[in-house]
């Protein structure tokens, strides 16, 4: 179907609402494959609306939800995107795993300690950092603006000429960042370089370093825990 | 011999350090890098592409991320939380199925993530597959869906461009718009729900989608 040019973006709106006929919901999707200033009419009527829907309170998903969207997945036929071939002792499924579950840690931490530490100031966001065995051992909340605390949850032993190193990855492009090195065990106020503001699922980990920092700026000795950010609420 | 127990007992780090040398002797600087696979699936473009070469555990990455908002976005249409994570099932099934057809020219990943939902949600909608008697539609809608609608509309960031130029249009245009968005209603729905005819319901609601574009540009 061919579209009067000056109507495709009443109609892009109009179908993005969700108010065509179904039958010219359809024939717009089709006709959507064909004809990019329709595509693109559509990609930006969806953007257009969807805060609405990004601001919405995220509903209690059922535990089995996943479980059953991974039983019913069908093998990918596509070649020519085959996943990376991993190492048979590859233990990245094991931090995964603990990286998800401590998300919800995340969640009752972040607003733990939102009330309970920092009655003025609001972190920005809240990492729980766990070790490979899925254990909580620190938490950094990261306020922006070139400062962090970090709260040490666990006893580490430090050997001597041995500092531990608080890292973040703001992208992949800038690589891993510093945001300090603590001095013993403690729970420690970091001021790190300027970075973007920090945002949700932003990596932290904390490295065994040798003393004064990584000699190289980047991490290089042992990660002792490590997890994903969360926006404080 | 007490005291190397002692020693393990009240230092678990040693065994974690342990861990860290095996790691270290995998591959040093290479291979931390590479750990970073979980932040890389926080990425929603990269997580459709790694979906596309068959990697479930990107998939996963954009569930844990997003099914708790696309739940509560579908169960705003089809008012039903068992329906609602239905539609967000075959949602994800699809997502799955057709990554390998995302662009950038399609819009955001979010964007045509959320959409798929949106889709299934209004399909089920229209397919009457929202398994209640008239009565009870008419009953849960005079309930819930205005509470919805408004609360969509008060949730919005007010900050967001999008909130200065509904705000901007008049009373009935911005609901006859959020009615839809947001709660999946047709126009016939909405011309009901504001008592007026079905042709004023689609002429408002099309000046106000143009206002809104107008607004927005």
């Amino acid at each position: 179907m061919t579209y009067d040019r000056k109507d495709i973006p009443a109609i892009a709106d109009e179908y993005v609402l969700g108010l065509l006929e179904p039958q010219d919901a359809e024939r717009l999707e089709g006709d959507m494959e064909v004809d990019a200033e329709l595509r693109s009419a559509v990609a930006a009527s969806r953007e257009r609306f969807l805060p609405l829907d990004t601001g919405i309170r995220p509903a209690a998903v059922s535990d089995d939800l996943w479980t059953r969207i991974e039983t019913a997945l069908p093998e990918q036929k596509t070649p020519g995107h085959e996943p990376p071939i991993r190492p048979a002792n590859d233990n990245r499924g094991g931090w995964r795993i603990a990286a998800i579950s401590a998300m919800a840690a995340t969640v009752v931490l972040g607003v733990g300690l939102a009330f309970s530490l920092l009655r003025t100031v609001e972190p920005v966001v809240v990492a729980v950092l766990v070790n490979e065995a899925g254990d909580v051992q620190a938490v950094v909340e990261d306020f922006g603006s070139e400062q962090a605390v970090i709260r040490m949850l666990a006893d580490f032993e430090v050997p001597q000429e041995k500092t531990i190193q608080v890292w973040t990855l703001p992208s992949r492009e800038t690589g891993p960042v510093s945001l300090g090195v603590i001095n013993g065990i403690r729970s420690a106020q970091l001021a790190g370089p300027a970075l973007p503001a920090p945002r949700s699922g932003q990596l932290y980990e904390i490295t065994l370093e040798q003393a004064g920092g990584s000699p190289t700026g980047r991490p290089t000795g042992p990660i002792l825990a490590k997890g994903l950010a969360k926006l404080a609420r | 011999m007490q005291q190397s127990k002692k020693y393990f007992h009240l230092h678990p780090e040693a065994a974690l350090i342990g861990i860290a040398k095996k790691r270290a002797r995998r591959g040093g600087m290479a291979e931390r890098l590479s750990d970073v696979t979980i932040s890389e699936h926080d990425n929603l473009d990269a997580a459709l592409v790694a979906c596309a070469g068959g990697d479930r555990q990107a998939l996963r990455g954009i569930f844990e991320r997003e099914a708790g908002r696309l739940v509560a976005v579908a169960e705003r249409i089809v008012r039903r939380r068992d329906l609602a994570e239905e539609v967000v099932q075959e949602a994800f099934l699809r997502i799955w199925t057709h990554a390998h057809q995302y662009r950038p020219d399609r819009g955001s990943a979010r964007g045509w993530i959320y959409a798929i939902v949106r889709n299934r949600a209004i399909n089920l909608l229209r397919d009457g597959r929202r398994e209640h008697t008239v009565e009870e539609v008419e009953a849960l809608m005079d309930k819930d869906a205005a509470d919805e609608v408004m609360a969509a509309w008060h949730n919005l960031d007010r900050t967001s461009r999008l909130h200065e130029c509904l705000h901007a249009l008049d009373g009935t245009k911005r609901h006859g718009i959020l009615m839809a968005y947001v709660g999946g209603y047709s126009h016939g729905e909405i011309a009901g729900r504001l008592c007026i005819p079905l042709g004023t319901a689609k002429s408002w609601i099309r000046r106000g989608l143009a206002s809104l574009r107008e607004c927005m540009a």
